[in-house]
């Protein structure tokens, strides 16, 4: 299954190393491949230093796109930590 | 020759101090990387090119780490974790292969273009957090190109003493490598305050300027230059008067240290005369000479895993007992505490897949989580003959001096019971062979948060206990100090912990049982007059370290340490108590 969404980056900072790393963490668990693009730019969201190559600040829209078995819980994921402000709100 | 002209440059002082030497310019060898087409067939070669320079790198790494675990300053040891997480970073490892295949070209270049790629994207960002991400990747990928390319490696050992390292930016694993008696001094034109580099040279004492036109520095003749840390200023050529005058302040600089390292000789104790014994961590048997002269009372902690180590495979009870009885025999009468292997778990082993000690690691295979797995007194249980090998050499050597047994990752009694038990068997063995032995204390090791509970009931079976902060701190708050995430939730001085070695010594006191602290926490200004006034009264710290405790203690009261401790107990919070220990400790000079 593919899933496409948009997700927008609430956290004052921006996609700086920590929010990075907890999305490469939570995806550690999740077989589906994702990708993020940002400014015509499309990455592996399961490298850090390609999510901090976006250089995403504050309210920019990521399109993050999911493909694979459980890419429903994936995305949930993934929409709940950019909700959260990767726990930094 | 005439003189040459004294010249001053103004620059940003970053790591305070005044060095004093020659120059030596450092060149970056980044920009003149060639291009090189690949034949089809050549690329799979290529690639495993890629992936062995990176295995290198990561060995190099974590080769640092380890040392930096027990030596350095904590912050290096998460700047490394850094660099580890970068160098398997899909962007590192996949993303590079896949692009060697797809364009068939040289690694060197591709991991070139990409980190060029980098640096443009951030060079518009003011964000300094970003800046140092970037230099964090120019330093791994100097490393991976340095594997490539071992030829363009800057080689450490071929650095003159007392020289200058002049250089357009530094890099982490450089200011890493760097070694005091070698460089006097940094100066770069790139780089801040928060830079790694920055932390790195201040925690080794390494004076450094930066903001310093280097380009400049190059045209002008020069023999050589002082750099002053702590105004910034940069001086080429300096005249006589201006080095004297630098000189004075050095003398200064080194008459305070040498009054620490002064204390090496003077007794372990407090102000109104309260005698503490202050051992030394060992990890090569070799050392045992120069502990003694740095006002060593004994080897607190012996790491016997270095024997294996150092090797790559298990060394014979033969070698074991050789090795210990030189050392007991070396330190003539004075303890020497060996704690049996640590090995296992998080406790990587890079032993070769073809050793034959490689089975005893294969058969546990990969856990899940190591820091939680089969390691120290657990991995021994599981191969009864390591344990039984390592105590016969232990009790063979036992008669040639003062020789204590310390049992790592304790985590229940049982375990202790077990060591206790195989040590009288094998006594009784070795009577029957004829082989004298000597009265042998067991130790227990308290660095699992199990142990700390219940050690009420296990100073009852031990002879000794031995806190090892490190592990204790990084069960007890489930904070890996090496992970960048969490490191900053890693407290030495937790109020959690400070209430478990208050625990630990309460319980050891009332059964007359020493404590023995080891780990970094034993060498920290900050902590030993905490561990003083709890009650702790022995301390094992690496060899380097013991003029300076010695010194901490020696400035201290015991009554006063008490007061200290009862105060910091009361505190709750990990920030604050660490605001309130801080000040305190640093009031007293």
């Amino acid at each position: 299954m593919k899933l496409v969404h948009k997700v927008k980056v609430k956290n004052a900072l921006g996609l700086h190393t920590r929010p990075a790393a907890a999305i490469v963490k939570l995806l550690q668990l999740r077989k589906s491949s994702v990708l993020f693009t940002y400014k015509d730019e499309t990455i592996n969201a399961r490298s850090i230093m390609s999510i901090l190559m976006l250089a995403a600040k504050k309210n920019s829209l990521i399109t993050v796109t999911v493909e694979g078995d459980d890419a429903e819980l994936t995305m949930a994921n993934i929409v709940r930590a950019f909700d959260e402000e990767f726990g930094e709100k | 020759m005439s003189q040459a002209e004294e010249v001053i440059l103004r620059g940003l002082p970053i790591s305070k101090g005044i060095g004093i030497g020659s120059p030596v310019f450092f060149f970056n060898a980044d920009d003149e990387i060639p291009e090189i087409s690949i034949a089809k067939k050549e690329v799979e070669k290529e690639v495993q090119r890629y992936r062995r320079a990176l295995f290198l790198s990561r060995q190099d790494v974590e080769g640092l780490q380890k040392m930096s675990l027990n030596e350095g300053p904590p912050e290096i040891v998460a700047i490394l974790g850094t660099h580890l997480e970068m160098l398997q970073d899909p962007l590192i490892t996949t993303v590079i292969e896949d692009k060697i295949r797809q364009l068939q070209r040289n690694t060197e270049s591709i991991v070139h273009h990409l980190i060029e790629e980098y640096k443009l994207k951030f060079s518009t960002l003011q964000d300094h957090y970003f800046q140092e991400r970037v230099r964090d990747l120019i330093d791994v990928s100097r490393r991976i190109l340095g594997h490539l390319r071992p030829l363009d490696k800057v080689k450490w050992v071929d650095i003159p003493h007392h020289s200058v390292i002049l250089a357009h930016e530094l890099v982490p694993s450089e200011t890493i490598e760097a070694s005091s008696t070698q460089v006097s001094a940094f100066v770069t034109s790139a780089g801040g305050i928060t830079s790694h580099a920055a932390i790195i040279a201040r925690a080794k004492g390494i004076p450094y300027v930066a903001n310093v036109d280097i380009k400049l520095l190059k045209r002008i003749e020069m023999q050589s230059m002082i750099v002053d840390g702590s105004q910034g200023l940069v001086i080429m050529n300096p005249q006589r008067s201006t080095l004297k005058k630098y000189q004075e302040i050095k003398k200064g600089h080194l008459e305070k240290f040498r009054l620490i390292s002064h204390s090496s000789h003077l007794r372990g104790e407090t102000v109104d005369g309260f005698e503490v014994r202050l051992f030394a961590n060992l990890e090569n048997p070799k050392e045992v000479d120069s502990l003694v002269k740095n006002g060593a009372e004994g080897v607190g902690l012996f790491r016997s895993e270095y024997l294996f180590l150092s090797k790559k495979m298990f060394p014979s009870e033969e070698e074991q007992f050789q090795i210990y009885r030189r050392m007991a025999k070396n330190l003539k009468g004075r303890p020497l505490v060996i704690r049996i292997f640590d090995i296992g778990g998080d406790k990587k082993i890079d032993v070769l897949p073809d050793s034959p000690d490689a089975w005893y690691f294969q058969t546990i295979g990969t856990e899940a989580n190591p820091a939680l797995g089969c390691r120290a007194i657990r991995f021994l249980l599981r191969y009864p003959n390591l344990l039984h090998s390592q105590l016969r050499a232990i009790l063979r050597a036992s008669v040639f001096g003062e020789v204590q047994i310390l049992v790592p990752m304790v985590s229940d009694i049982s375990e202790l019971r077990i060591v206790r038990e195989k040590t009288r068997e094998i006594r009784e063995e070795l009577e029957k062979e004829g082989i004298e032995t000597a009265p042998i204390s067991i130790g227990c090791m308290i660095e699992v948060p199990s142990s700390a509970i219940i050690c009420d009931a296990l100073v009852q079976e031990s002879d000794f206990v031995s806190i090892g902060t490190n592990d204790l701190v990084q069960y007890v708050l489930a904070a890996d100090r090496s992970n960048p995430a969490v490191s900053d939730l890693y407290f030495a001085t937790h109020p959690s912990i400070l209430r478990l070695i208050h625990m630990i010594v309460t319980s050891a006191n009332r059964f007359c049982k020493p404590v023995i602290v080891c780990g970094e926490s034993a060498a920290d200004p900050m902590m030993v007059p905490v561990l003083l006034g709890l009650g702790i009264r022995e301390f094992s710290v690496s060899a380097r370290h013991i003029p300076l405790v010695k010194h901490t203690i020696r400035k201290w009261r015991i009554l006063e340490a008490c007061r200290l401790a009862e105060q910091a107990l009361e505190y709750t919070v990990a920030h604050d108590l660490r605001q309130f220990l801080s000040a305190a400790t640093d009031a007293i000079v």
